[in-house]
């Protein structure tokens, strides 16, 4: 998918500016947002931070061990019958998956959610070579019908609303005029279920993969990702090398904060651990293909090692203000809100992705709410340095903020300053002031001097004891 | 070198010890249940998320509610009987001409299985899936029938995971 996170600030007034946008998304996130504290406090506050200390650290025991668990989960795959394969880029994943649909000669690909898959592009490359594909999330159907991108890691077509969904299936499914969202899934559930049968093969990502058991597990509402690794011949899995855990412990404590902390719900509706291939109706052959695509990079750089704990609940984006005004498109790549924020600089250059790490105000309201404490804001202020030591100088700025220190450090020129400026609003000079505090007022009020400085006040009172 | 070499030598290369320092609790931090009537808090949440539950003492009754709930069709998907608690049931559905499909018929309405466990705290069905248990038996119809025995109720997910690290019989194929 291409990088547009350059233009975050303009495509974010456009999303602004067309109020559909955070209309849907701002209501879309803060019910998820609520629903999430009914689950994770639902058993008082305490229980639910002793839960995300507990995923906390059995992240990070992961991400510690990670190569080991990488050969270990390569070995009992193997010995579920499952083919490894190892993926550096976008590229080689890509090829992967294409070398195999050779192979098998898979036509049809039915696709569950993944945003390792979005991450690598791979519906281009696949219909680029001729195969259809199909999503089968009901949100990603709907982008795909729109020829769109999701805009939210967990619900994708959060930004859209019912009337805009029903114009997309009136136009491109024709549908009849259906009033109620229910009976519209219902249509849908009818188009998608003949793709589901027919299927050559599934392609999915993994949200763990339990290293001691050579398990692929998978979270999912709709049972389209039950689906898709059942029905066809040949299943695919397209998984991010950090999503690999240790053992069946870790992994019942990170499935008892990934559903509370996404959609609000004690388990999702399906819960699956896969283990291989066997005689039970399901694929012939499985494949994981571990990707690196820059998580290799984002692992040794000790600064940033924990964006690599990330769950992808989604939870960040729907307690991030920033996100809840935009939605996902704003950020002009896979990954959005605060989690996409910090990643899309590491994974795709930071010289891509500059605005990004300033999209914040630092409320930290993503930490909070991270299952597995993820220190966004610390990460969001080491890339605004990062990016700041790695531009050319910028005289004017740079002599701006030599100015203003000056100004800041010296008491006396402070006070003149002050005056200076209280006297000058009274002449009117806001008037001439250029950019870029011209463009700081665009949307502000210039806040009016107090009559007396806190200064003045002070001596006044000293004065006057 | 292969990718799977560079990857895991830039891996080695890179790798920091991530300390947590806020970690104090012990592992298993699920609310306990030990005064809970499991079976009530099955029925309750299972019935939440819009399940019929039939709670029957006998296994006529018990053939019976399936048979209703089959109706006029003439052909369900099944489980291997033997992993279905019901002993009866084989003999009723072929007393009713009613056939076994192929477990990858998509057009048959009804499927029956049987459950491993089944969790009081989220209304669920652990169901897995073996030779003589399709996965599709309990995917592909409209209509799920799972017929558990109440001592199969466990507490938690975070339980049954409990039980399969000590064998891993339900995970290893």
């Amino acid at each position: 998918m291409k990088n547009e996170s350059k233009n975050f600030v303009a495509l974010a007034e456009i999303a602004i500016e067309d109020g559909n946008v955070p209309r849907a998304v701002g209501k879309g996130t803060r019910t998820a947002f609520a629903r999430r504290i009914s689950a994770m406090y639902g058993t008082g506050h305490e229980h639910g931070e002793k839960m995300r200390q507990q995923a906390a650290e059995a992240k990070r025991r992961s991400l510690r061990q990670l190569p080991d668990l990488l050969e270990q989960a390569e070995q009992t795959l193997t010995e579920n019958g499952v083919t490894v394969l190892w993926a550096e880029t976008a590229e080689e994943a890509r090829q992967h998956v294409l070398k195999i649909a050779q192979e098998h000669g898979s036509q049809s690909i039915a696709k569950s959610k993944s945003m390792a898959t979005e991450e690598i592009a791979l519906n281009d490359a696949l219909i680029a070579n001729g195969l259809d594909v199909i999503e089968t999330d009901l949100g990603e159907y709907i982008l795909q019908l729109n020829e769109e991108h999701p805009s939210h890691i967990v619900t994708p077509v959060i930004h859209k609303s019912k009337d805009d969904i029903r114009a997309i299936f009136q136009e491109k499914l024709d549908m009849p005029y259906i009033e109620e969202a229910e009976p519209m899934v219902a249509f849908a559930r009818g188009k998608l279920r003949e793709k589901f049968l027919n299927a050559d093969m599934g392609v999915t990502g993994a949200n763990f993969i339990i290293a001691e058991t050579g398990s692929l597990c998978l979270v999912m509402n709709e049972g389209n990702g039950r689906m898709v690794t059942t029905m066809p011949d040949v299943h695919v899995a397209v998984v991010g090398i950090e999503k690999v855990i240790a053992n069946m412990q870790d992994y019942a404590t990170l499935t008892q904060v990934l559903p509370r902390s996404g959609t609000g719900q004690n388990l999702t509706v399906y819960t699956n651990i896969i283990n291989g291939t066997c005689d039970d109706g399901g694929p012939e052959h499985m494949y994981v293909i571990f990707l690196d695509n820059g998580r290799s990079e984002i692992y040794s750089n000790p600064k940033y090692t924990e964006a690599l704990a990330c769950i992808r609940c989604g939870a960040c984006l729907n307690a991030c203000p920033v996100y809840r005004s935009t939605g996902g498109h704003a950020y002009g790549w896979v990954y959005g809100g605060p989690i996409g924020a910090v990643i899309t600089p590491l994974l795709e250059g930071i010289d891509t992705a500059t605005p990004l790490p300033n999209a914040s105000s630092l409320c930290g309201s993503c930490k909070q709410v991270c299952p597995v404490d993820i220190d966004i804001p610390r990460m969001l202020l080491d890339l605004r340095h990062d990016i700041v030591e790695m531009r050319e100088s910028e005289l004017k700025w740079d002599a701006a903020i030599k100015s203003w220190e000056y100004v800041n450090l010296s008491a006396p020129i402070f006070e003149w300053g002050g005056k200076a400026a209280r006297l000058g609003l009274k002449l009117g000079a806001d008037k001439l002031v250029p950019n870029p505090l011209g463009e700081w007022k665009k949307y502000r009020d210039f806040p009016d001097f107090a009559p007396k400085s806190f200064r003045q006040q002070w001596r006044d009172r000293q004065k006057g004891e | 070198m292969s990718a799977k070499a560079n990857i895991l030598k830039r891996l080695r290369a890179g790798q920091t010890p991530i300390k947590y320092d806020q970690l104090e609790s012990e592992r298993n931090v699920i609310a306990p249940m030990d005064d809970v009537d499991l079976l009530e808090r099955f029925v309750q949440q299972a019935k939440a998320l819009s399940a019929h539950v039939h709670q029957v003492t006998d296994e006529t009754t018990a053939i019976d509610t399936i048979l209703q709930i089959i109706g006029t069709d003439n052909t369900v998907l099944a489980w291997d009987f033997e992993h279905i608690p019901l002993a009866g049931l084989a003999n009723s559905l072929k007393a009713k001409n009613i056939t076994i499909a192929d477990p990858r018929d998509g057009s048959v309405r009804v499927g029956i299985t049987g459950a491993e466990a089944a969790l009081a705290a989220t209304g669920s069905l652990v169901i897995s899936a073996k030779e003589g248990r399709p996965r599709s038996v309990s995917l592909l119809p409209h209509v799920h029938i799972a017929v558990i025995r109440a001592e199969q109720i466990l507490p938690h997910f975070d339980t049954w995971i409990e039980q399969q690290s000590q064998n891993q019989s339900s995970f290893r194929s």
